[in-house]
């Protein structure tokens, strides 16, 4: 039976599961579909002690309706039915909706704002695209399959395969993927943002504003990566959290928009994130459509709001900005900073995970779920805004995200009248 | 003149309007003016002291701001003086007037500000002067002096005033830059990225990006948008 | 069962003008008198007000990746407030909106259908998902055509069986209604920087021509006897002189016959209507497509421009980046597999700008000179700007009073430029409502739709005038005011607007065509087969089922 991959955000749509055996998705998309050595609760707790669905859903609306500033945090390992409940919940409660986007490829929507993305999806980069350039992205190592599928020896239509196709890798360290590269650019950690201001210099004409030396790559090679990316008949730059998470975040994704703009005065080129969870532009493409908004969203006013200084995730818990927290298909206990993860303690948490995680650890109430790809069908938006159908392969005793919070936003919308 | 000081210590953080035109309103429509906390509409009254001191277009906040949003923000007129630290959107949209913050101020701080004056005796966090998000243009004028230091994007998309800081200031000071003036005493990160005009003045030290060309002394860029910003050093 | 009282009924597709009439509403349908028992039914008094059928949107970009690219990349168009969350959602977009303010902006307008008129295929789950959250409409969706590979090729084999097979497979994939054809050729050509300049270029790696995947996709859309005829954006789409290509392309429809409907619709026909060689001396050419429209068996939409802000999102690729160096604006772009590509840059038409007043002017010549059963009243939303000012088209449309005064208040380039300032023609009520309602539901082949006949769904407006007693020409504020909102309107039966406010949710219905019984799939199994390598989805993941729809309406085509 054909199942689609819940791990990374290439979303794999080819495997196949059989008798309990998964083939052909990699050692990480596998691991998402055995599921005997993880730790599963066998009914949600609240304060330690086992009770129903409804009795944990309605503690957890009693919790969501008294606070003041509900956080409603994760969403990117979920389906879309369940996040966009999750979005009206948020408003419901005049809360806060962030998502797991804001710890990670979050700058890149900043840069949308400012400059516009002009992209592809991955079904275009692999029949079209001649040079490929990862830029702070090791899709190698943590998007296995992103390579054969799609990108660096992928067979498309009219780029045959990996003899037709010129990948470069500029990065602050020699990854695997730069190892299968036909070039790699060694860049200083930090300097991204010079070095595509002064790619940009070069193409634009002004080579003489371009020092000798930029971020630790000479300029002679600076000109030759200029050169290449202008001869290409359609060029694709894939970055990852190497540009988005590195000193200049957005603006680092601003300045490589930018350079595509101006490549595409001469060819044509396209640029794309190298998303990470499963679904998590799920979680930010369902709120743009319901909220106007991707993350950091405030409802606390009765409207949508978008400052993600003040409303992401980590800057509520830093600032003790929120009273509860709802918790889903996330585990920021144990990727948050410190100082967010102290508030976190100090307020309830209610979290929805079929996984028992760090998280479950300072929950006051956990309702464990049935995982989306195996035990549920939903939907998911593949890293390129693609949209799969998640399936069920597998019967469970556990409700589904969607379930859950279902009953959820009724019982909050009963408590509020 | 007005005077308000928190009733306790806010931990949800409050957005409270709050500019000078509220000091010549009867007690009342004070006591009684709308403020929120979380997705509580809450009166002035239920959080803070308040006690008026004739009618002198001029706001004295005493104690701790810094969970307090949007003080002044469009402000067209009179003077408002915080004893302590202060929230986001401080000033911002800001026409007319002064504000003084003893402490530190938070993001935001005179976004799209177009006239008036702020000054911040501690340090100002990032986004200072600069556009929200969307925006074609940051702060189009009056003055901003941060006698401390300042965080990252500094005057982004600036078209006109001055933003001018005594210690240092972070990363992407004047980006997208149009007009106006930002001065920094101290050191900072890459300036005026994109900048079409307008001047950058720095005394200590900053990264220069690929982008620029020295002339006569000062730097003039940003090439990629055929701008004719200046970057000099202060002397 | 709902029973409308004493309302002037104006009902052009039934040939009803202006008369005293009452409307008998039972499950969702207009029924006939002896059907209801009156004193079961909720009586609305509709004395003196006009009672019409609820609008049909025929074009206009509301659900998918392009709008929702367009929000994330304009947060200052999503900072403008309209409701505030309690009963009803939070309404936010100035422009642009969030879903649900795009269902309830339709709903108080008196709208109660809409097509949203570009989807790319593989984006079809996207947008049906974002479709199932505007509330208040039923709703269609056009997939997109003229740049897909595997068109392209059945086009250069000539092979108009496999074609209709493969448009059958498409429509149930992708649950559309219609075959949608962005600048056809242009798109693929803009893969590698090109477009098509002229209905004769060659497209690059296929050989065939725009000319020849038009006719191609309308014979075989004729031959399936689809509801709706192909839904035509124009070659060289916002540039100087390209009216020329328009009036070929509409003559085009001259090899087909079909005495239902239209066998070509044109839409945002303004953008395709200029004369001129530049910027600076550009045109009106809108009389002379006028007259291709009035003389073939073609429809347009209008695509009028309104003053104010827009954002221009279209499957026309290349057009998007041309405008994104022409104002130095954002701009989003969207290559899709070999499929298609899309663009996003945002605009704002200015008064004081003789460009945009020309742009502005063109759409209401096309209004006003083309016959009334053939231009249906449109703004493209977002690319012409909200949805929410068709009162000023249609005021306009009615009042030449009203258009004397606009012209007074923009450049003055119009009066040189265009025709608009010489035009008599004044719409009537009757021609307004046809345009808005009867004519986009027959253009589409929905015979349930736009009127109120028996046996029609029962979606109403009723607007606060009467139409016996106002005098159109004159007084045009009245006529905007009345057609801004709506007093009340009805989707399938239930009330959702009472006195100008929301006063329920509804969810509607999404149609689409199944002409899968019309062809033999083993025509294209192969070819679906060799394609399919080439995709990052496999073939049995591609598409929507209808299981994963809010309300999904198959619509057989036998």
């Amino acid at each position: 039976m054909n199942i689609v991959c819940t791990f990374c955000g290439s979303v794999c749509d080819d495997g196949i599961y059989e008798e309990g055996k998964v083939k052909r998705l990699c050692k990480l998309g596998s691991s998402k579909f055995s599921i005997e050595n993880k730790q599963r609760l066998k009914a949600p707790l609240v304060d330690g002690k086992e009770v129903s669905y409804e009795e944990a859903i309605e503690k957890a609306a009693e919790i969501l309706v008294n606070a003041k500033r509900p956080l409603l945090y994760g969403w990117a390992s979920t389906a879309n039915e369940a996040i966009r409940l999750g979005v009206i919940l948020a408003e419901k409660l005049g809360g806060i909706y962030d998502q797991c986007a804001s710890v990670c490829h979050a700058p890149g929507v900043l840069a949308v704002i400012e400059e516009g993305l002009p992209g592809g999806t991955l079904g275009s980069i692999k029949n079209r695209a001649e040079t490929i350039v990862f830029w702070g992205a090791n899709p190698m190592e943590a998007h296995p399959r992103h390579g054969v599928r799609y990108s660096i020896s992928a067979k498309g239509i009219l780029v045959k395969d990996r003899k037709h196709r010129k990948v470069i890798v500029v990065d602050v360290r020699k990854t695997k993927t730069a190892k299968v590269a036909d070039m790699f650019v060694q860049i200083n950690p930090g300097s991204d943002f010079a070095i595509f201001t002064a790619l940009r210099s070069i193409l634009n004409g002004n080579e003489n504003a371009v020092p000798s030396e930029v971020g630790g790559v000479k300029k002679e090679q600076l000109i030759e990566l200029a050169n290449i990316l202008k001869n290409t008949k359609y060029g694709a730059i894939l970055y990852g959290l190497g540009v988005s998470q590195s000193r200049g975040r957005d603006r680092n994704v601003e300045a490589a928009i930018k350079l595509v703009q101006l490549l595409n005065r001469f060819t044509r080129w396209v640029i794309w994130p190298m998303r990470g969870h499963y679904n998590v532009v799920g979680a930010g493409e369902i709120p743009a459509w319901e909220a106007g908004y991707q993350y950091a969203i405030d409802f606390s006013r009765g409207y949508p709001r978008f400052f993600p200084n003040e409303f992401s995730a980590v800057e509520v818990l830093k600032r003790g900005d929120c009273d509860a927290a709802l918790v889903v298909a996330s585990d920021p206990a144990a990727h948050f900073p410190a100082a967010a993860v102290k508030h976190l303690k100090k307020i309830p948490v209610i979290q929805i995970d079929p996984y028992i995680n760090m998280t479950s650890l300072l929950a006051k109430i956990i309702i464990p779920s049935a995982i989306y790809g195996l035990e549920a069908e939903g939907s998911a938006y593949r890293m390129d805004g693609v949209v799969l159908r998640l399936k069920k392969v597998v019967d469970s005793p556990y409700w589904t995200d969607e379930d859950i919070l279902e009953l959820l936003l009724k019982r909050v919308e009963e408590l509020k009248r | 003149m007005l005077v308000l000081r928190p009733k306790t210590k806010f931990d949800i953080s409050v957005e409270a309007e709050i500019t000078p035109e509220l000091a010549t309103k009867n007690l009342k429509e004070i006591e009684n003016f709308q403020i929120y906390c979380g997705n509580r509409t809450l009166k002035l009254k239920d959080l803070f002291e308040i006690s008026k001191q004739g009618d002198e277009k001029k706001i004295l906040l005493e104690g701790d701001f810094s969970k307090v949003k949007y003080i002044g923000f469009g402000m067209d007129g009179g003077e408002i003086i915080v004893k302590g630290n202060v929230g986001t959107h401080c000033g911002a949209l800001m026409k007319n007037g002064k504000i003084v913050i003893e402490g530190n101020a938070d993001d935001w701080l005179g976004a799209e500000m177009k006239g008036g004056e702020i000054i911040v005796k501690g340090n100002a966090a990032n986004l200072v002067g600069s556009a929200y998000y969307g925006d074609l243009a940051g702060m189009s004028g009056g003055k901003i002096l941060i006698e401390g230091n300042a965080g990252n994007y500094i005057g982004d998309k600036m078209t006109g005033g001055i933003i001018e800081i005594k210690g240092d200031a972070g990363d992407f000071i004047g980006t997208e830059m149009r007009g106006g003036q930002i001065i920094i005493h101290g050191s900072c990160g890459f300036v005026g990225s994109d900048m079409r005009g307008g001047e950058i003045i720095i005394k200590g030290n900053f990264e220069l990006l690929p982008s620029f060309v020295e002339k006569e002394g000062f730097w003039i860029g940003d090439v990629n948008v055929k701008g004719e910003g200046k970057i000099k050093k202060l002397q | 069962m709902l029973y409308i009282k004493n309302g002037i009924v104006v009902d052009p597709k039934n040939k009803i003008k202006a008369e005293k009439m009452d409307i008998f509403i039972k499950d969702g349908k207009i029924v006939e008198e002896k059907d209801v028992k009156k004193s079961e039914c909720k009586v609305i008094d509709a004395s003196g007000k006009l009672v019409v059928a609820g609008g049909v949107e025929l074009h206009s970009h509301i659900a998918g990746s392009k709008i929702n690219t367009g929000r994330v990349m304009r947060p200052e168009e999503m900072r403008y407030v309209r409701l505030v969350a309690g009963k009803f959602r939070a309404c936010v977009g100035r422009i642009l909106m969030n879903a649900p303010a795009i269902g309830y902006e339709y709903a108080k307008m008196g709208y109660t259908t809409a097509v949203e008129p570009a989807v790319p295929p593989i984006g079809s789950p996207h947008t049906h998902e974002e479709l199932d959250s505007i509330p208040m409409l039923d709703k269609l969706a056009l997939p997109v055509f003229g740049n897909w590979h595997l068109v392209l090729k059945f086009v250069a084999e000539k092979n108009i069986e496999k074609l209709k097979a493969f448009i059958a497979w498409a429509l149930e994939r992708t649950k559309g209604f219609g075959v949608k054809v962005v600048n056809p050729g242009g798109v693929e050509a803009w893969m590698y920087g090109g477009n098509m300049k002229s209905l004769d270029d060659k497209v690059p790696g296929f050989g065939v021509t725009p000319r020849e995947i038009i006719l191609s996709l309308v014979e075989a859309n004729e031959k399936l006897k689809l509801p709706h005829s192909v839904h035509l954006h124009c070659n060289n789409l916002g540039i100087p002189g390209n009216y020329t290509t328009t009036v070929e392309s509409i003559k085009l429809a001259s090899k087909f016959s079909n005495d239902k409907r239209q066998v070509l619709h044109i839409t945002h026909v303004q953008f395709n209507a200029y004369a001129g060689d530049s910027w600076r001396n550009v045109a009106s050419g809108a009389a002379e497509i006028a007259k291709a429209v009035n003389s073939e068996n073609v429809t347009i939409d209008m695509g009028q421009a309104i003053f104010g802000p827009a954002t221009a999102m279209t499957g026309d690729a290349p057009f998007q980046f041309t405008l994104h160096k022409l104002l130095g604006a954002r701009w989003s772009n969207k290559d899709s597999e070999v499929e298609s590509g899309a663009g996003i840059v945002p605009i704002a038409y200015l008064p004081s700008n003789p460009v945009h007043t020309v742009q502005w002017a063109i759409g209401l010549e096309l209004g006003l000179l083309c016959d009334s059963n053939k231009v249906v009243i449109a703004t493209d939303y977002p690319n012409g700007g909200p949805f929410t000012e068709y009162a000023y088209v249609i005021a306009m449309l009615m009042s030449k009073k009203m258009r004397e005064n606009e012209l007074k208040r923009v450049h003055q380039y119009a009066q040189k430029a265009t025709v608009l300032p010489t035009i008599e023609t004044e719409r009537t009520l009757e021609e307004v409502i046809n345009m808005t309602r009867s004519l986009p539901a027959k253009i589409l082949g929905l015979e349930n739709k736009g009127h109120l006949g028996i046996g029609a769904d029962a979606d109403v407006a009723i607007y606060d005038m009467n139409p016996l007693e106002v005098d159109t020409s004159s007084e045009f504020e009245k006529v905007y005011k009345v057609f801004k909102t709506a007093l009340y309107t009805i989707k399938g039966g239930e009330i959702i607007v009472k006195d100008k406010e929301l006063v329920k949710e509804v969810w509607g219905r999404t149609f689409w065509i199944d002409a899968t019984k019309k062809v033999d799939p083993s025509l294209i199994k192969q070819d679906l087969e060799d394609y399919f390598k080439y995709y990052t989805v496999e073939i049995e993941n591609y598409g929507v089922d209808e299981a994963w729809m809010r309300n999904p309406q198959r619509i057989k085509v036998v």
